[in-house]
């Protein structure tokens, strides 16, 4: 029997599970630009959440902690799953332990996928914008200071989808900004587990009707994020 | 308009030109260094205020750190010569390991910096250890905490830890800042305070050192 399941979603994470999505789940795209401001991404997705009438077998967010933008949030009438995770980069990696280790080898990476290429505003879209609005040289040095200390553009191969425009994108922009450019393997496991299970305490966040989503559900007080809560 | 307003809006609408054309002409009318610093102040509050309602974005954030920092090569020989030069206290700064985001704390120590405070600067990506290392030599009041990423609490965490470790945790404030650092980080990392920006870190400082 299928569960009743429906997903909401930021719109780069959605590319990545829409070709995995259960048959009957139901979804709902939310903006990208929501990230930058944490308040607003809580209060949008609180609205959508509320905006669902019938219960479901459960609410499936695709987000991560996301600048703490999920602390806060309820569903009345549903179960929450959440992916214990910092952000959308570990969902496309397939686990929160493969993102801390990509980012502990190299923590300047800006990480691109075909989402974040499409919908995204990166520094490298902003760049566009700069030169109109500042002027060549200013731009320059804005991007300059933006990008300080970023050393790799890593595009993540999650292995959905033909590649080759978003590899040619991705390179080109390594170079014209100075940037490594590497390709990183990424992995659906964390997406097919969102969407079909297991919602094991370790990587997920599951929150009862009625119940809030807490700081210390991402970061247990002990100090091992990642035990069972 | 004064020159002191028309000097805010300029910075506020990221006409660098016009800033510092206005900064001089302050500074050659008399003004004090305080008085100019004070109108950067509320600029970069204005700037804040657009950028949380998505009017500005990272780029003006930038243009407006970039304007601050020509202001402040212009202000800053004056702020030598004022009897109040005498540096108030130290202030150990440093964005985590693990991040290396550093537009906010370049912010924070430009605005301790000009409040009176000796700062030494860690740079980014800073383990715990240099941490205790710098705070052994450089003796600071207050150790200030920089992240951009919820990946950055856990290694603010570890810092504060490796401060106790040495022994050291009683002889420093420590303050967190960056990103999405709230209450929540503050308890889960066991720093004394955080604040939301760089206005926040200098009265911190201020109410822990003095000044």
């Amino acid at each position: 029997m299928n569960r009743r399941l429906f997903v909401l979603a930021c719109a780069t994470v959605v590319e990545e599970m829409v070709p995995l999505m259960p048959e009957g789940a139901e979804y709902e795209v939310l903006d990208f630009g929501l990230h930058v401001n944490p308040e607003q991404l809580r209060q949008t997705l609180q609205q959508r959440i509320d905006a669902l009438t019938a219960p479901y077998d459960a609410i499936i967010l695709g987000y991560g902690l996301c600048s703490q933008a999920v602390i806060g949030i309820q569903a009345r009438q549903s179960p929450l799953v959440i992916p214990r995770v910092d952000d959308c980069i570990a969902i496309f990696l397939g686990s929160r332990d493969a993102h801390r280790e990509q980012h502990a080898q190299e923590p300047g990476t800006y990480y691109l996928t075909k989402g974040w290429i499409e919908v995204g505003d990166t520094p490298f879209t902003e760049y566009e914008r700069m030169i109109q609005q500042y002027g060549q040289e200013r731009a320059d040095r804005l991007i300059r200071l933006m990008l300080a200390h970023y050393t790799r553009l890593a595009l993540i191969n999650t292995g959905q989808y033909e590649l080759e425009k978003y590899r040619e994108y991705t390179r080109r922009t390594a170079e014209r900004f100075g940037l490594r450019y590497e390709e990183i393997p990424g992995s659906t496991a964390l997406i097919r587990k969102m969407l079909y299970g297991p919602w094991t305490p370790e990587e997920f966040i599951v929150v009862p009707p009625g119940g809030i989503v807490r700081y210390e559900d991402f970061f247990p007080p002990s100090g091992d994020a990642g035990s069972p809560g | 308009m004064s020159l002191k307003d028309s000097l805010i809006q300029a910075i506020a609408e990221m006409q660098e030109e016009e800033a510092i054309r206005l900064t001089r002409a302050m500074v050659d009318g008399g003004a004090s260094p305080m008085e100019v610093l004070d109108a950067a102040r509320q600029a970069m509050d204005i700037v804040g205020q657009r950028y949380e309602k998505g009017i500005y974005f990272l780029p003006e954030l930038m243009m407006a750190g970039e304007i601050l920092s020509q202001m402040a090569e212009i202000v800053k020989p004056l702020l030598a010569q004022a009897p109040a030069a005498r540096k108030h206290g130290r202030v150990l700064i440093g964005t985590v390991a693990g991040d290396i985001h550093d537009i906010g704390k370049n912010i924070v120590v430009f605005m301790l910096d000009v409040n009176g405070f000796e700062v030494m600067d860690l740079g980014v990506d800073v383990p715990p250890q240099k941490f205790v290392e710098a705070v052994k030599e450089f003796k600071p009041q207050v150790v200030g905490l920089s992240g951009f990423l919820t990946l950055a609490f856990d290694s603010m965490k570890e810092t504060i830890k490796a401060l106790e470790a040495a022994g050291l945790r009683d002889q420093v404030k420590v303050m967190i800042g960056g990103g999405s650092v709230d209450e929540h980080v503050r308890a889960y990392t066991g720093a004394d305070a955080w604040g939301r920006d760089a206005m926040a870190a200098v009265n911190l400082a201020r109410q822990w050192i003095g000044g």
